[in-house]
């Protein structure tokens, strides 16, 4: 049925598996440089590799920083049901810092140095599109588990 | 090289002028700047101009075109260049070579901006797909420009425990630097309360804390030693001149961009540092000889940031430095005495322009209002979309 349709917000950016969501990456095969989103080259100046493959990123990392949106985004961001959300900044081990939304965080009590996972997310639901997805940035319930 | 310096500069005030085209305000700077120089049309033997993206041009950035054609069909070079907020400095850089290399005795330099309201819309033609990095942040997480610079602001917070009165005192500085400045468009004093009560728009960034977008224009005319004859006052040098754009491994986070490879040892804004330890060398100097730094302060973070990732200060000091009034026009290093971006609103192209007229103003002493005192070396800092970082040495 349609409103069961599920799609991403763009394509090629995220995949989702029977393990969760990853985010697509490109690796290269020379000197191991890991780009999000993928891309067509890799960039280092010390590597004159040109095969690149492809890699998903299961995107549990570190939070580095955040910060809130108080305000709206202009219109190409498309949100239902908007109000005030947090964006972080991930580190995550290929080497490579991650900005995207956060989620399940309380806004006033978001630290630096969190573990975070990623998660997927409907921004908007769309007659043609179903629920259009996007990934986020979670807390590692676990850690907060043990503790 | 021929050694370069600044025969004229001038500048139309910022502000919003619905009433005058684009071209308009180009052609006013340049006057002003001829007339300051003491040179008329018939001697400018090039013109460079910093293309923008909103007005003007004829659409592909043909300024440096549209001015001649405007004022004074005379045969000469027009190069138009891009690097968009740093495309000021690029053609300051472009107008040096010319004389530097001795092709050219007097070369003019212009960048003059009408901005869009709002929300700065995306250029025709994108794609919207992967590819396009200014498709993804808005779409996948609407990430707007403040949210950027906050990301860095809240990650200085946790590092050097920068206090938000710390950060508003930035902003309270540069409205009181631009108090006496006629080019500047905001120039009500304001009180580190106000700062703090102002709308918070990405946190910790409130409204008064990010530069807004405005209309302006400025102009220069650089020349060779022949020309000096025509000036009747000390001159002011070319001491340094330089443009990059960014290494791999960069950690500082990029608009537009939504992921960047962080290597250790690569320098934070690497377009913009290693553009400034260029133009410092090519001038035989170092960060601590610096009087001015007239720096491109997007938001109050940048003016902590910046001094620091020059070297003109130690990592984590110019909280100190900031809340001693050591950042003050009469302090060690006068940080944008006129105001900076936060007191002008930033129009694009012309802002890297501006910077040069206001270390010229101030190395001469004719900085009425908002004068550096005994000022003789001048630091102009800038950075554009696409990694473009540009610097400047200015000397009396």
């Amino acid at each position: 049925m349609m409103h069961e349709a599920k799609s991403f917000v763009v394509d090629g950016l995220m995949a989702e598996g029977s393990e969760g969501v990853r985010l697509c990456a490109s690796s290269c095969g020379g000197c191991g440089s890991v780009y999000f989103p993928r891309t067509v080259s890799c960039r280092n100046p010390d590597c004159s590799s040109t095969s690149l493959e492809e890699k998903l990123l299961e995107g549990r990392g570190i939070l580095y920083s955040y910060t809130i949106q108080r305000y709206q985004p202009p219109n190409l961001f498309r949100i239902d049901n908007w109000e005030p959300y947090a964006l972080g900044l991930v580190d995550l081990p290929e080497g490579i810092r991650v900005m995207g939304m956060l989620s399940g965080f309380d806004l006033d009590n978001i630290r630096i140095g969190e573990t975070v996972k990623l998660i997927s997310e409907c921004l908007f639901t769309d007659p043609d599109r179903g629920k259009v997805m996007t990934y986020k940035f979670a807390p590692e319930i676990t850690g907060r588990d043990a503790q | 090289m021929k050694p370069v310096y600044v025969l004229g500069v001038g500048a139309h005030p910022w502000g919003k002028w619905p009433n005058k085209p684009q071209v308009a305000l180009a052609v006013e700077a340049l006057q002003a700047a001829f007339m300051d120089a003491g040179i008329g049309w018939p001697q400018v033997e090039g013109m460079v101009a910093a293309s923008s993206r909103f007005e003007g041009g004829m659409g592909w950035g043909l300024h440096a075109n549209e001015v001649v054609q405007t004022v004074s069909e005379q045969g000469i070079p027009c190069i138009n260049v891009g690097g968009a907020c740093a495309a000021g400095v690029i053609a300051f850089h472009t107008a040096w070579a010319m004389i530097a290399s001795g092709q050219h005795d007097a070369v003019a330099v212009v960048g003059a901006e009408r901005m869009p309201k709002g929300f700065i819309p995306r250029p025709p033609g994108s794609q919207d797909d992967i590819s396009d990095s200014d498709y993804l942040r808005w779409v996948a997480m609407g990430a707007t420009n403040p949210a950027y610079w906050a990301l860095e602001a809240q990650r200085r917070f946790h590092e050097y425990g920068t206090t938000p009165e710390t950060l508003a005192l930035a902003a309270v500085q540069m409205r009181s630097n631009a108090a006496g400045n006629p080019y500047a468009r905001y120039r009500e004093p304001l009180t580190v309360a106000e700062v703090l009560a102002s709308p918070m728009v990405s946190d910790p960034l409130h409204l008064l804390q990010i530069c807004p977008v405005s209309d302006g224009a400025a102009a220069l005319v650089l020349g060779s030693e022949r020309f000096l004859a025509h000036v009747d006052r000390d001159p002011v040098q070319v001491a340094g001149c330089a443009v990059g754009s960014g290494q791999f491994g960069d950690p500082a986070r990029r608009i537009p961009t939504i992921a960047n490879n962080v290597l250790p040892g690569v320098a934070h804004t690497s377009e913009v540092v290693g553009a400034v330890s260029r133009a410092l060398k090519m001038a035989g100097m170092g960060p601590r000889d610096v009087d001015i730094l007239e720096m491109a302060d997007n938001s109050a973070w940048h003016l902590l940031a910046w001094p620091e990732l020059f070297g003109i200060v130690e990592p984590g000091q110019s909280d100190w430095m900031l809340a001693r009034g050591r950042y003050a026009r009469d302090g060690d290093l006068a940080l944008n005495p006129g105001g900076g971006f936060l007191s002008f609103g930033e129009a694009t192209t012309a802002q890297a322009v501006l910077q040069l007229c206001e270390l010229t103003w101030q190395l001469r002493g004719e900085a009425e209002g908002r004068q550096v005192a005994g000022a003789k070396v001048g630091l102009s800092a800038v950075l554009g979309l696409g990694a473009n970082g540009g610097s400047v040495v200015l000397k009396r």
